[in-house]
């Protein structure tokens, strides 16, 4: 991943063709529901939706499917590839941003997410392309006052002064830097293939042309790390002056070769006790460097917090391209009518073949229920330090009779101390948040 | 027209279906096109098995010698659990086939098939099955027949069930060696009912011999042991399709129907009679069928409106009208909810019905280890001593008052290769067994003959016995006493709460050691919890063994997967839904496959 993937880019992983010739039906080899990469179609309510939006949408996410060595530990979509498909699939992606673009209803964005895959592996003309067609769809004069907030991940090994600089003044404006780790043991470990040291003059470019804000990501609990290199590798982010650091505990994912290679025996994984360390020392060392946890994953200084994640979590509308890409759009009803949810097919070939106006085929659509809206409040809402709004959602869930049983819920974490109800919030306690997860299911489920 | 009645039987595999096939083939009953393998079992579970569960009759129609001969036999199963099965199917013949495969030889259930036909007192022909297989050793294995069996080898057919080689003389051995069924001993009808199933359509069906007089479309019978009366809407014959014919006389069998609604009103046994001219005594009928092994069977999930334990019972219900060697009572256990306890003929017997409540209608179960049934002598109050019936450990009164434990025996016959001998034993005695005989079969096998405990059998002992053996033991048993011996209950606590669902009878010698590997077992099934879980086992309150599931110190994926909520939220409902399937105890949530850890604990 080259930046910030773990946080905006879509995942899903892509799912490997395999077994070549797999049986129909819905029964996978590894038992797991088979994920139909192959819907051709896009669902004509959601079409509707983007015309119907209740208010203008201020996000976008586009996701670049592209690149250069796929990392074991990866789920997102992308391919390394082969058939040059990079400029028609810029082609059919401008087409899909246009289709979508009514749903900004004139307005200009407030955020923008460039995702992978490997963003900066696109060549420049064809960041030429995209950035003229933006420009062109959407207004994007926030970007340019610096009031909006641009991200583009960044692969260290991809970082050019001409790349950097064509982003720059297409309004890019904060660059997410996928450093993994600063030591090249534990990169190996990861099969993630970049020169620790590129990550330095990547950071260097960027300043030297002119962006300003950037993240770094990096992964802990990684086989065989131990505290102390845990420790360095956060020092030196701090030392590279990021004012904005995501550290997500390594996660095995299905149907990736780092699974595949756990469960071979390969290697032991990180101690339980050693990845609950190796959190709360995150936890300490960036708040005393000033850049306080305001997700489970993510440190801010003060008013550097991803805009465009917290866009996410707190369930504003986005728009999304791209193969893989979901997006999210409120029903014409607002917040309490609840919420479109999609995702696009993870397909190069079936994003490049099919178009229904421009949208692209959908793999999945969720169409608006209140309960389910309220339910995702609260999981996404639960992992961020400012919690929830209690109030609010207390008053949605009377209207829908779910009220009592939500409060019941919450009671039993309440009465454990691991939810604190403060200023008509719900918010976990540094101990409720490494369980937010299974209190974020027992809320959820009273709802759904 | 002669009639010869007959059943087949066999080891499990040894070919009795197939030769069914053939004989209904060689019979003209169904033509090439029609047959298909193993065309009497016709239970999708069979089919799919490939083993007879239940036993079947036809009636076929053979020239021999220019006369005409109405043959009616009965497929048997060949499995253990099905032994009543072939009792009473030959409760209703004059012959037996004994089909014994020429490549395997003499099996231990071909052994105990003999003693049950010799103690019906049926003539038995030998059938050396499968000599087209390039390792059949006919010679040799005749030779078994008779120092095992006492079989004459020179009486023993050679067929192939597959090839139809020697089928032809075999249906001419049928005619003139098996006896013409014995004339009416009285004027008035009395035919034995053998067998019963329920059919959507027709409701009961009966499959009757008759023994004396006939009887016809339209009579009123009486079932002399029920003492009920019902009056005969069809009576036919299985030709293997199902032909109507207007009566039935004395020799001849067949199956009646009469408007029964459930098979609850017929008693496989039971002797049916006209009602306006009874006969004065019953044929004689055979002993109802013992349930063997017993466990509970409870919904797998609780739905907010509790309604799965009322589809539970009516499912049961509707299973027990088409198998009535199967036992319910409603039970109710603090892990687990309301249930039903169930008695079984067998293992495979209990497989089978848990497979058809779970596929036949839809029901997820969970099922708690099977057990024998023990008789208990417990003093009262005043001190007097009564013996009780225990199918559960759960239910075993307090130690105080048990004075004994007795527990079910079983006869053991296994057959091994020589060079096991020594394994077997040693595996005999482990399951607290009794060396009884040892008798040569053959230049490279023997006969052992054991006394073990039925309890220790139904402890993974077949699956020992044939890793044992690199799969070539067989065995068999029945059940021939209770005894007492020196046998304990052990409670097991998971976070201090005893889990009766858990508990188990045992041996004293062994309680330790199972008590361990079943907190072993349960340490790996249940998952962790935001606290410590302490497991124990204990007798009477005595803690025997101790284990600690240790708690889990965080349940937060660092992903939200970005903006991909819908995934997030899915991952959740899952893992929500494995939670919702586990059953509590206190605030342990145990999955359900923990309540079967305890069957696993026999080494
Ligand atoms: N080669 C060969 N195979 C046979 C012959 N007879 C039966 N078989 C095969 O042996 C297997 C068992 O045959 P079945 O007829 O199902 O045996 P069964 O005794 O009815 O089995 P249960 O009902 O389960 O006890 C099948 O795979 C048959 O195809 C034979 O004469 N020759
Ligand atoms: S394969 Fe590596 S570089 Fe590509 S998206 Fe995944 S983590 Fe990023
Ligand atoms: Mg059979």
């Amino acid at each position: 991943m080259t930046a910030d993937h773990n946080n905006p880019s879509p995942p899903q992983g892509q799912r490997p063709p395999f077994p070549p010739s797999a049986p129909s039906g819905p029964t996978a080899v590894t038992g797991l529901p088979v994920f139909t990469s192959q819907a051709r179609t896009t669902p004509e309510p959601l079409a509707e939706a983007f015309t119907r939006s209740p208010a203008p949408v201020r996000s976008l996410y586009i996701h670049i499917p592209f690149c250069a060595h796929r990392c074991h530990y990866c789920d997102f979509y992308s391919i390394v590839d082969t058939r040059d498909r990079a400029e028609p699939f810029i082609s059919r992606l401008i087409e899909e941003l246009r289709a979508q673009a009514p749903a900004a209803q004139g307005q200009p964005l407030e955020t923008i997410f460039i995702g992978g895959g490997t963003p900066t592996l696109l060549p420049v003309p064809l960041w030429d392309r995209l950035l003229t067609a933006l420009d062109s769809l959407y207004d994007l004069s926030l970007m340019r006052t610096g009031m909006g907030e641009w991200t583009v991940e960044c692969n260290p090994e991809t970082a050019t002064a001409e790349l950097f600089d064509r982003l720059a003044r297409g309004g890019i404006n904060r660059l997410s830097m996928g450093a993994q780790s600063f030591n090249q043991t534990l990169l190996d470990k990861l099969d993630r293939r970049h020169n620790p040291d590129n990550v330095y003059r990547a950071l260097d470019l960027a300043k030297q042309a002119g962006i300003e804000r950037t993240s770094i990501d990096l992964i802990f609990a990684i086989p065989g790390q131990t505290l102390e290199q845990w420790d360095a590798d956060i020092r030196t982010a701090l030392d590279l002056g990021t004012t904005h650091l995501s550290a997500y505990a390594l996660t095995y994912e299905p149907n990736t070769p780092l699974t595949a290679r756990l469960r071979r025996g390969e290697f032991e994984p990180a101690a339980e006790d050693t990845e609950v360390e190796m959190f709360e020392h995150a936890g300490r060392v960036l708040a005393g460097a000033g850049l306080p946890r305001y997700e489970v994953s993510n440190f801010a200084a003060e008013g550097q917090e991803c805009r465009h994640n917290l866009a996410y979590w707190r369930q504003d509308p986005w728009l999304a391209a791209g193969p893989s890409a979901s997006g999210h759009l409120l029903a014409p009803g607002g917040l309490a009518a609840g919420s479109h949810r999609w995702k696009n097919t993870p397909r190069l070939d079936t994003y490049l073949d099919h178009s229904h106006r421009g949208f692209a085929p959908v793999n999945d659509h969720e169409p608006p229920e209140p309960p389910r809206l309220i339910a995702e409040t609260l999981m996404t809402g639960l992992r961020l330090r400012e919690g929830v709004d209690r109030t609010g959602l207390l008053a949605r869930t009377e209207a829908l009779g779910l009220a009592e049983a939500l409060r019941q819920a919450a009671k039993e974490h309440e009465d454990s101390g691991m939810l604190v109800v403060d200023a008509g919030r719900w918010v976990l306690s540094d101990s409720g948040l490494l369980f937010a997860d299974g209190i974020a299911s027992d809320l959820m489920a009273a709802v759904l | 027209m002669q009639i010869r009645n007959f059943s087949i039987i066999a080891h499990i595999d040894h070919g009795k279906s197939t030769l069914a096939d053939r004989l209904l083939q060689a019979t003209n009953a169904v033509t090439d096109r029609e047959a298909k393998e193993q065309l009497l079992d016709s239970m999708e579970l069979e089919r799919e098995r490939g083993i007879t569960i239940k036993a079947s009759a036809v009636t076929v129609f053979h020239t021999h010698n220019g006369e005409q001969y109405m043959l009616n036999f009965i497929d048997t199963p060949g499995h253990v659990d099905f032994g009543y099965e072939v009792s009473r199917a030959l409760k209703a013949c004059e012959g037996a086939l004994l089909v014994v495969d020429a490549a395997q030889g003499v099996e231990a259930q071909t052994v105990v098939n003999t003693y049950l036909a010799v103690a019906q007192d049926v003539d038995i022909m030998p059938v050396l099955n499968k000599i087209d297989l390039p390792g059949a050793q006919p010679e040799e294995v005749a030779m078994e027949v008779e120092q095992v069996l006492g079989l004459p080898a020179e009486d023993c057919m050679l067929v192939s069930a597959k090839t139809g080689q020697g089928i032809p003389e075999l249906l001419t051995a049928i005619c003139e060696r098996f006896p013409a069924p014995r004339k009416s001993l009285i004027p008035e009808a009395r035919a034995l009912i053998f067998d019963a199933i329920y059919d959507d359509y027709r409701g009961v069906v009966i499959y009757i011999r008759v023994f004396d007089g006939t009887i016809k479309v339209g009579d009123k019978i009486r079932m002399m042991g029920l003492e009920r009366t019902h009056q005969i809407t069809e009576l036919g014959k299985y030709t293997p399709k199902p032909t109507k014919v207007k009566q039935l006389g004395a020799g001849e069998a067949g199956y009646l129907v009469a408007a029964i609604k459930t098979l609850a009103d017929v008693r496989v046994g039971d002797t049916i009679t006209s009602e306006l001219n009874p006969a004065a005594e019953p044929l004689e009928g055979y002993e109802p069928p013992r349930q063997m092994v017993f466990c509970d069977l409870y919904p797998a999930t609780t739905t907010k409106k509790g309604t799965d334990f009322e589809d539970m019972r009516d499912a049961i219900e509707k299973l027990s009208i088409n198998d009535a060697s199967f036992t319910s009572q409603t039970v109710h256990s603090e892990a687990l909810g309301f249930g039903f306890r169930c008695g079984f003929l067998g293992l495979l017997h209990m497989d089978i019905v848990q497979e058809r409540l779970e596929r036949e209608f839809d029901l997820e179960i969970v099922q708690t280890a099977p057990t024998v049934s023990y008789k208990v002598d417990i003093r009262g109050k005043g001190g007097e001593i009564t013996e009780i019936e225990v199918h559960n450990p759960a239910d075993l009164p307090d130690m105080g008052s048990v004075m004994a434990i007795k527990e079910p025996i079983a006869r053991v016959e296994i057959m091994v290769p020589k060079e096991y001998i020594g394994d077997i034993m040693k595996l005999a005695l482990e399951r607290r067994g009794i060396y009884k005989t040892q008798t040569y079969v053959s230049e490279t096998r023997e006969l052992l003959t054991f006394e073990i405990p039925l309890a220790e059998l139904i402890f993974d002992f077949y699956d020992k016995l044939k890793s044992t053996t690199a799969g070539y033991g067989t065995m068999d048993y029945e059940l021939s006493e209770y005894r007492q011996d020196n046998l304990c209950k052990v409670d097991v606590l998971i976070n201090g709460e005893p889990v009766e669902a858990l508990s188990l009878i045992t041996h004293r010698d062994k309680s330790e050691a199972r008590g361990r590997s079943l907190l072993v077992r349960l340490r790996k099934q249940i998952p962790r919890h935001q606290f410590e879980i302490p497991l124990q086992a204990a007798i009477g309150g005595k803690i025997i063994a101790r284990e600690t599931i240790k708690g889990f110190r965080k349940d937060v994926t660092a992903k939200c997967y970005g903006g991909d909520v819908s995934r997030k939220r899915k991952l959740l409902d899952k893992q929500r839904k494995g939670k919702d399937r586990m059953k509590s105890i206190g605030s342990v949530s145990i999955p359900q496959e923990a309540f079967m850890a305890v069957l696993d604990v026999g080494e």
